[in-house]
């Protein structure tokens, strides 16, 4: 059985067509990533999973059971948030989950506690939510989607707001979650935090699915990553980057050398700088292979990611740095 | 951050509540509700109110008199009961409505909270029902701590004597004390139709302000509508117009029922109309965007606030349609035995005998200080009272004139200058100051 299944949804807001015949099938335990720009439609296509907007097409099922919108909302094993989690103001932390247990016929007794203490807030759980931070929202959040043991989250900017510590803890909670079978749907457009997390990705532009794959698939298909390389001889390096086919060459404003190469043509740049007499001190990656199809599939372009030239792609993850 | 813990096969809901959605959803919206400030001042007020009325009527000597049974807060308790029934009915109880539930579904807008509570395990419809149950159970708390607090506040500041009913006629306190409380159960279902006006308001604005305040501009332009206008059709249709059918029950000499049953089944459709239009919104909407009033601007709230405008113009151009309610006959028909009423009672106080089925010779003639003798308004009526003498004229013609104040539905305050029938108050057969009860006389005569 699939977590979550969705078939050709469709989601027009007068004139704009925000959601275009998205196909999205997640197993269990599986954590997907769902990227792309600012108005791709992620928020959108979350909303129609959880079934506060209706869509005009299409069809969802959500652990085996299709979600009828608006009468009747399976959401049993199914949690998450969409935007910035939202909670009563003049109640507390723990008042708040306490009152969205009851809501799930959940006896909010050790769980509350349990899970106010999992997300660090257990310090804070008596004061009131307007006095919470942004990160703390969040936090809270979380806890209130775990709340009745979710087998299907969706998550949208989990990690928003949080600090590199509350971040690194959420990527660590969806992956222990993701072991135990729990399928993860994240929308993020902080790249660099799904990348170690995500099983599989999908990248939607303009409404569309322009790229849906496994985290295998993707650094196969991912065009030329970029680097910062500090050598001992940056001119000569850059040199012989011009002249080494497949890779590409600039200077970062800061001035230093950035390169755009494949994962292929990487053994052959760095052994042409070893032949040539100059030492590699330092390779920092600049742009993922993940970000560089990020990039490739969600330019400001018509073309997909198998109509963009290698340079191109280059040219891209170079403008970056 | 760890799972371990718990382990998502092992389901939470192992300890879940066995009641249903909507019972859940009440329970939290009671949280809620019972969390807010306005509620809990709403309580003090509703609790504090009665008693402080009371309180400062029984430090000063004026009394209320332009309510009905107003000019009889100092003599029985239970006078004062339905004096704040009269107020709430006209401003309270829709001012309560406003502020408890015109800012219940649009709060869920102001907070972005709408995706919170959609995206746990119950469906729109159990929550919009739960909301509406926590919403109509609590104005139902609030009207009965007004009616217990009104009654408790008159009978220990005032005492629970024996009530001039709308009649004329003396209530006993019992009888009083069950037709206050059966007065304010009468006007429940006008309540909860203030409260279903407010949750639609709410819903369909999604402005907070305007769901707070829109039912007591509609109650404003009830008691306006009631100021015009000779059809009882329109005046029956208004939201609140069971809020004055209690007064057929306070008419013991005369009670008349008409009034009550209609205005019941209005406030039923008008509540059956409301919660289906915010169903029916709720149900279609998509919940779409974080927010709250900024988003949602204030076209909703415009667009709602004229289509109530007009709603309301068209009544008041309507107010003239279907049969009249207030003529001559019915005014001179109620006054003559409720003058002949109070005229016993004040003999009565005066310590003259006074047979059980006595009755003057009394024959009413009103007119209307307008054009034409129908509708509200102020009319004047001549009581002609024939009193029997001795010699060849067997009555002699005592005529006493009275200023009277009739409402739309029926009922009036009539009041005669002191030179024809002495002051406010007069000495009874004991020496002790008593309302008299031919100065100021109230009644109420049904207009179906």
């Amino acid at each position: 059985m699939q977590a979550l299944r969705a078939r050709g949804l469709v989601k027009r807001y007068e004139s704009t067509l925000a959601v275009d015949g998205v196909d999205l099938a997640m197993p269990a335990g599986e954590v997907r990533g769902l990227l792309g720009p600012n108005g791709a439609g992620k928020t959108t296509l979350l909303r129609m999973l959880f079934g506060l907007v209706r869509p005009d097409d299409g069809a969802i099922e959500l652990l085996g059971r299709p979600l009828n919108a608006p009468f009747s909302i399976p959401l049993e094993g199914t949690g998450g948030f969409v935007e910035e989690p939202c909670f009563y103001p003049y109640l507390s932390g723990r008042a708040n989950l306490e009152l969205l247990a009851q809501l799930d016929g959940v006896d909010p007794g050790a769980v509350v506690d349990e899970l106010l203490a999992r997300v660090d807030l257990h310090g804070r759980a008596a004061d009131r939510v307007s006095g919470y931070s942004t990160g703390m929202r969040q936090r809270l959040g979380i806890a209130a989607a775990l709340l009745r043991s979710p087998r299907l989250l969706l998550l949208d900017e989990p990690t928003s707001g949080l600090d590199p510590v509350g971040a690194r803890a959420v990527a660590e909670l969806v992956r222990e979650l993701s072991a135990q079978g729990v399928a993860v749907l994240l929308s993020s457009h902080l790249i660099g935090e799904l990348e170690n997390v995500c099983d599989a990705y999908t990248f939607l532009r303009h409404g569309r699915v322009v790229w849906d794959g496994s985290a295998d698939r993707l650094a196969a298909e991912a065009p030329a990553s970029a680097f910062t390389l500090h050598t001992s001889d940056d001119d000569r390096a850059a040199a012989i980057a011009a002249a080494h086919r497949g890779v590409r060459a600039g200077r970062s404003p800061r001035g230093a050398l950035a390169v755009a190469v494949g994962p292929e043509g990487l053994d052959g740049f760095s052994l042409a700088l070893g032949q040539a007499g100059v030492a590699i001190r330092r390779l920092e990656l600049l742009v993922s292979p993940l970000e560089s199809m990020f990039f490739a599939l969600t330019a400001d372009t018509e073309a997909t990611l198998h109509e963009l030239g290698p340079h191109e792609l280059a040219e891209r993850a170079l403008a970056k740095a | 951050m760890s799972a371990a813990a718990r382990h998502p096969d092992v389901p939470a809901t192992a300890t879940a509540s066995p009641t249903g959605a909507v019972g859940r959803v009440f329970a939290t919206e009671r949280r809620k509700l019972t969390a807010q400030l306005s509620t809990r001042l709403l309580a003090v007020v509703c609790l504090a109110g009665p008693f402080a009325f009371a309180g400062i009527l029984k430090v000063q000597s004026g009394t209320p008199s332009d309510s009905l049974l107003g000019v009889y807060v100092h003599s029985s308790g239970f006078a004062i009961p339905l004096v704040v029934l009269a107020f709430a009915g006209s401003w309270g109880f829709p001012l309560v409505a406003g502020v408890l539930c015109g800012d219940m579904f649009s709060s869920e807008d102001r907070y972005g909270t709408w995706k919170t509570v959609l995206t746990r395990s119950c469906t729109r419809g159990e929550l919009f029902a739960g909301k509406l149950l926590a919403a109509m159970t609590f104005m139902t708390a609030l009207v009965a701590l007004v009616a217990v607090a009104s009654v408790l506040a008159g009978v220990l500041l005032v005492g629970g004597q024996s009530l001039v009913g709308l009649g004329g006629a003396l209530i006993s306190p019992g009888h009083a004390l069950a037709l206050v409380l059966l007065s304010f159960l009468i006007c429940l279902p006008a309540v909860l139709a203030y409260t279903s006006l407010a949750v639609l308001l709410s819903v369909a604005t999604r402005n907070g302000i305007i769901g707070v305040i829109g039912p007591i501009m509609v109650a404003l332009a009830t008691q306006l509508i009631d100021l015009i206008g000779k059809g009882v059709i329109v005046h029956m249709l208004m939201v609140g117009s069971a809020f004055n059918a209690w007064t057929g029950l306070l008419t013991t000499t005369r009670p008349f029922f008409g009034p009550l049953i209609v205005s019941i089944g209005v406030s039923l459709a008008w509540i059956a109309a409301s919660v289906a239009a915010a169903w029916r919104l709720v149900r279609s909407r998509d919940f779409a965007g974080t927010a709250v009033g900024a988003r949602v601007g204030w076209v909703a709230p415009v667009r709602t606030v004229a289509i109530v405008v007009a709603v309301i113009a068209a009544l008041a151009l309507a107010t003239d349609l279907g049969p009249v309610g207030i003529t001559r006959a019915r005014l001179t028909a109620s006054m003559a035995p409720e003058f002949n009423q109070v005229t016993l009672l004040q003999q009565q106080l005066i310590g003259r005998a006074v047979p059980p089925d006595a009755t003057f010779y009394i024959k009413p003639n009103c007119f209307k200080r307008a054009a034409v003798s129908v509708g509200p308004g102020d009319w004047t009526c001549t009581m002609n009272v024939f009193l029997p003498r001795p010699g060849r004229v067997a009555f002699e013609r005592s005529p006493v004139d009275y200023d009277v104040s009739v409402a739309s539905n029926g009922c009036y305050k009539a009041q005669s200058p002191p030179a024809f029938i002495g002051g406010q108050t007069m000495p009874d057969a004991r020496g002790r100051s008593v309302v008299n009860p031919l100065y100021i006389v109230y009644g109420c005569f049904n207009v179906l």
